[in-house]
């Protein structure tokens, strides 16, 4: 099992296309990272607010996030896969 | 926010006409008009006399109006053809002036004309000036006409069958009548003008002798003279200041000698109404009124300095013709034909030097196209600095085009960059800029975004490959999503501008509301730019989009309801459809072009950024399943 992990790992840094798939999911998982705490900071913001106008744009902010998030969170399951059935 | 400057420096000719536009303009109307409101209803509340006069001068300028309105009619057709053939050498544009400044009794429709010729390039300037000389001289005929004829005939007796059959022809649908209504019309209002002005004068003299006040010797001339110039810059008009001297002649209120120098004032007054005329007009008109002013202070000049020889030469003259020693009034005539006559000999041989000079005071405005000021041919050879000139030159064309679509909607380029709430802006911004959109398109926008394509399509095929291949090709396509926005503005600005006049509050309020989302869209694009550089990434723009669709589908469904109630016809409601659809495709390049233009990312993710950025299509599906939501 240690042996199958090293030998991915030096897949990744031999090939190419393996390399740029593998900073690609990477860079990926760090964009959805950052929405993920954004997401957090705006739920928190909302249940303070109490002025409507500040509250509705908060909304509209949360659901383009979660839109964001869902469409990136679906790229990186097809990156994950692509990258099992390369192995 | 820094923006770049829109042009260089602006040019000398430029300022001028700013400076004429801004400063003298309003000047004028602020203190001039009021004064001249107040000098007359002090004139009116002490003498009746007055009043008549005044109401004869007032009847006589609408009836030149009327008059040539009556000669536009003509002027489409014949007069531009007979203009076109006699106008070919300096002798035939002079004889035209006379000729047709006597038939029009209007030098200045006579002035219009050359202007509109001389603009379209049909006219060289030597020939305009030399019309310009002829309709001096044929201004004339009309002092010949009014004291040979109009002072002893009673005028009012054929002024009035000329009025009535004048505005029956007036209101046949036939152009040509229309016109011959026109004309006749306005012969009339002449003819009752002279009469009102003869009448006045007659029993003002009964009670005030204005011969008191007679001046002799030079300082008399001058003093007149420059009464005369003002007189005429007021009343717009030296035909009619002509035929208010004859008649105040006639009834001997004013002397023979002040007579003469009132009418070399008025010569030269005409003039200053022909100049401010002109701020606005092209750079040949500049050039033609100055002209006519050189041309009529010189004859002015001369006519003043030889007064007492003119006299002399007129009393000659006279005897010849036959006209009596005391018919002043004939002498007048012959007085203000002779000054012009020499001024005309005087100024001929020296044509080619005023043409000279006024070419070299006023410089022609040239048409400014914009030009790329960061693509160089240096930059191209260097590939970083290609995609970053790129860049800084489509984020010029940007901001340039986000002043055409200010303008375009009718609101200050200053509400862009103001945190001023957007419906204070709306309601202050109710006046239609009047800025010609295509020509600012032609001029500003179109050749830069030309030389975007053109550097990009040279560096990519010359060395430009993977990622930065990828970089000019999003940039080019930032570039077109901005032309395609102005041109989305261009098409909703025809009812844009038609709302803003009409007085219709509904549809004014819906157009409010397409203007609103624009300049909101602009000003968030903008707050996304001046952002930090860690926050300008491309998703806050989805934001945007999500907005767009919102308050679009809101115009859409507010539309629907307002057809339903009755208070919008089919037909405005098929236009504000349109536009709604102009306005959302207009929000949309704004967007597109804003993502690729001000979003900064570390390069590792702008690939995965992007990857999770939202189309339309996702924007819609989104909206969809939340109504979906709220239905349930």
């Amino acid at each position: 099992m240690k042996i199958q992990k090293l030998l991915d790992k030096l897949k990744d840094i031999l090939s190419a296309d393996r390399h740029a798939q593998l900073e690609k999911y990477k860079s990926l998982k760090k964009v959805l990272k950052s929405l993920r705490v954004e997401k957090k900071g705006l739920e928190k913001e909302l249940s303070d607010t109490i002025d409507a106008e500040k509250q509705q744009e908060i909304s509209s902010r949360l659901k383009i996030i979660s839109m964001q998030r869902k469409k990136g969170l679906k790229l990186l399951r097809e990156l994950k896969e692509d990258r099992k059935r390369n192995k | 926010m820094m923006r770049a400057p829109e042009n260089g420096c602006p040019s000398i000719p430029l300022l001028r006409r700013h400076i004429g536009q801004l400063w003298l303009q309003p000047m004028l109307r602020k203190t001039f008009l009021p004064a001249i409101f107040l000098l007359l209803a002090y004139g009116f509340a002490v003498s009746a006399d007055f009043k008549t006069i005044t109401a004869g001068v007032a009847i006589f300028l609408f009836g030149m109006l009327s008059l040539e309105e009556g000669f536009k009619t003509f002027t489409a057709g014949t007069l531009e053809k007979i203009l076109k053939a006699s106008t070919n050498s300096l002798l035939k544009s002079m004889t035209f002036g006379v000729v047709a400044t006597s038939i029009m009794q209007s030098s200045s429709l006579v002035s219009v004309i050359t202007i509109s010729f001389l603009s379209a390039g049909l006219l060289e300037l030597a020939s305009g000036i030399g019309i310009i000389f002829g309709a001096n001289l044929g201004t004339t005929t009309g002092a010949w006409l009014v004291a040979g004829f109009g002072l002893k005939v009673n005028l009012s007796a054929y002024a009035m069958p000329m009025l009535v059959f004048g505005i029956i022809l007036v209101f046949q649908r036939a152009k040509s009548l229309k016109g011959a209504g026109y004309v006749l019309a306005g012969l009339g209002f002449l003819f009752l003008g002279i009469h009102y002005m003869k009448d006045g004068f007659d029993s003002f003299g009964q009670t005030i002798d204005l011969a008191e006040y007679t001046m002799t010797g030079y300082a008399g001339v001058v003093v007149f003279a420059g009464i005369g110039a003002a007189a005429t810059v007021v009343m717009q008009s030296s035909h009619a200041m002509l035929v208010l001297i004859l008649a105040a002649l006639a009834t001997h209120q004013i002397s023979y000698e002040n007579a003469l120098a009132l009418a070399i004032g008025s010569n030269v007054g005409t003039t200053v109404t022909a100049i401010i005329g002109s701020l606005g007009a092209s750079a040949d008109g500049k050039r033609l009124a100055l002209a006519h002013l050189v041309f009529n202070v010189v004859t002015g000049l001369l006519a003043i300095v030889g007064i007492y020889e003119l006299m002399v030469a007129v009393e000659w003259i006279s005897a010849r013709l036959g006209i009596a020693a005391d018919n002043y009034t004939l002498q007048l005539a012959v007085f203000h034909s002779l000054f012009n006559l020499i001024g005309i000999v005087v100024m001929l041989p020296l044509l080619g030097l005023l043409v000279r000079f006024v070419e070299k005071l006023i410089v022609s405005e040239q048409v400014e196209i914009e030009r790329p000021i960061y693509l160089s041919g240096a930059s191209i050879e260097i590939r970083d600095a290609a995609v970053e000139s790129v860049k800084k030159e489509s984020i010029r064309l940007y901001d340039l085009a986000a002043g055409v679509i200010a303008d375009g909607l009718s609101i200050q380029r200053d509400a862009l960059e103001t945190e001023e709430k957007l419906k204070h802006v709306l309601r202050k911004s109710t006046d239609v800029i009047d800025e010609d959109i295509d020509d600012l398109y032609e001029r500003k926008l179109k050749a830069l975004y030309g030389a975007i394509v053109e550097y990009v399509i040279q560096s990519r095929g010359g060395y430009a490959e993977g990622r930065m291949k990828e970089e000019l090709n999003s940039l080019r396509q930032a570039g077109q999503h901005v032309i395609e926005a102005v041109k989305g503005v261009k098409h909703l600005r025809k009812n844009l501008t038609r709302s803003l006049r009409s007085d219709d509050s509904t549809v004014k309020k819906e157009y409010d509301r397409l203007r609103k989302l624009i300049l909101k869209v602009l000003r968030d694009i903008d707050v996304v730019r001046t952002a930090d550089v860690g926050s300008r990434s491309v998703l806050p723009f989805d934001r945007l989009k999500l907005d767009i669709e919102e308050k679009t589908r809101q115009f859409s469904e507010g539309l629907d309801m307002l057809i339903r109630k009755g208070s919008i016809d089919v037909h405005t409601a098929t236009s504000l459809m349109n536009d709604i659809s102009y306005c959302k495709e207009t929000c949309w390049d704004l967007v597109e072009a804003g993502s690729v233009l001000f979003s900064e990312s570390d390069p590792d993710e702008k690939d995965a950024i992007q990857s999770i950025a939202l189309g339309e299509r996702e924007i819609i599906e989104m909206m969809d399943n939340a109504d979906e939501g709220a239905a349930r």
